[in-house]
């Protein structure tokens, strides 16, 4: 064999080689799995693996934690401040009181007093008949009409399992868990409020009331307490506006 | 340095995926697209090795590519529908496939290697001794 003629087309391979590698490369980066796609994959892995591929998720609900920690830590000493400050003329001070009753207002500072302790639980009862009840577990919207109710008859603060109601909190199912301001939230949901124990479990026990649809599905999702003194904590996400501005006239 | 154009193929492919603005697939498309992706570097790998080897054909390669990605894609939605893992059988045979082939691969560039490196030493050696048989010629004539 001439040695000449396979020297010649020994390196034939090398272009296509590449060009296949080419699409390899396309296809691996449609295939790999980021913050995006991560949710929709999860499902479809085994359960090990799953496990290391969500870490990252978990990482970042640790982070949310600790830097909501730090956002309450930091507001307690802004508020220091601002009453150290107060303490020293009679201007300062009217101004501070201004200060303090608009941050109570829009739930920045903790609040105490007697109110009501609703406690909301998917059913345990095995649903009846063959189609899985979606009557028996508690949804955003439950959530949403009993605190609705609760500012109705004079809830001056509320918090859904410590997270702070305020002007801007949303709550919306996704997928089996309620996202309180987008933070999840699963059954029991405990919805406590500051007001007028009486009026509030007045306004929750109406016939036909928010309530009412709830307990003919099941009575023991539903419990009502009366407090004598509870302490709700500040709201602990972010107040930023990007789009809205005060107006100077 | 021919022989790293695979490589810079394959990030080009990356490149253009970006650029195209075919971001990272979702659910099911993802998750089969994993599994042909295996199959694709499997191809790759053999490619690689029988061009090493000399023993390279276009028809095959480029055939075999196509195929092992469809198979590997059916078997795997085929695992899917009767609920067997058979994504897990796709992802074992490949796995191996790879490691056989990249074995093969760096034994082939360490025999040559090996081989230019006694070629070198043969070729001292030859012209060493030239030298010495014109030197001797010289002093004889």
């Amino acid at each position: 064999m001439n040695p000449f003629a396979t020297r010649m087309h020994a390196n034939n391979w090398i272009v296509p080689v590449s060009v296949l590698s080419m699409v390899l490369g396309f296809m691996v980066m449609t295939a790999s799995i980021t913050d995006k796609t991560r949710a929709s994959r999860l499902g479809l892995l085994g359960a090990a693996q799953a496990g290391r591929v969500a870490s990252g998720t978990l990482d970042l609900q640790n982070e949310f934690l600790k830097i909501s920690e730090e956002v309450k830590s930091l507001r307690a000493e802004n508020d220091r401040l601002q009453k150290a400050i107060g303490d020293r003329t009679q201007a300062t001070k009217v101004l501070n009181e201004g200060i303090q009753q608009a941050k109570a207002f829009a739930g920045l500072t903790d609040l105490q007093g007697p109110g009501v302790k609703v406690t909301l639980t998917d059913s345990h009862r095995t649903p009846i008949g063959t189609i899985q009840g979606n009557d028996s577990i508690i949804h955003d919207v439950d959530v949403l009409r009993v605190t609705n109710e609760l500012f109705a008859s004079g809830a001056e603060a509320i918090d859904v399992n410590g997270h702070r109601v305020v002007s801007t909190t949303s709550f919306r199912c996704v997928g089996p868990v309620i996202h309180v301001d987008g933070v999840p939230v699963a059954s029991p949901v405990i919805i406590r409020a500051i007001g007028d124990p009486a009026a509030m479990e007045g306004g929750l026990n109406l016939p036909l009331g928010v309530l009412a649809e709830i307990r003919q599905t099941d009575p023991a999702m539903v419990q009502i307490e009366q407090v004598k003194d509870m302490r709700i904590a500040a709201y602990g996400g972010s107040t930023e506006r990007k789009f809205a501005k005060v107006p100077h006239s | 340095m021919i022989f790293l154009l695979p490589v810079v193929g394959l990030v080009l492919g990356a490149l253009l995926a970006i650029a195209l603005k075919v971001g990272p697939q979702g659910g099911w498309t993802g998750q089969y697209m994993a599994v042909a992706c295996l199959a694709g570097l499997d191809t790759i790998c053999g490619g690689i090795r029988s061009g090493l080897e000399g023993k390279y054909t276009n028809e095959v390669f480029i055939s075999g590519f196509i195929s092992n990605i469809v198979i590997a894609f059916f078997l795997a939605w085929l695992g899917d529908r009767i609920g067997i893992d058979l994504f897990l059988a796709v992802a074992l045979v490949l796995g191996a496939r790879i490691f056989t082939n990249l074995s093969l691969i760096r034994r082939y560039l360490l025999t040559k290697w090996q081989d230019a490196k006694e070629r070198k030493r043969l070729q001292q050696l030859a012209a060493q001794a030239q030298a010495q048989a014109q030197m001797q010629a010289d002093a004889a004539g």
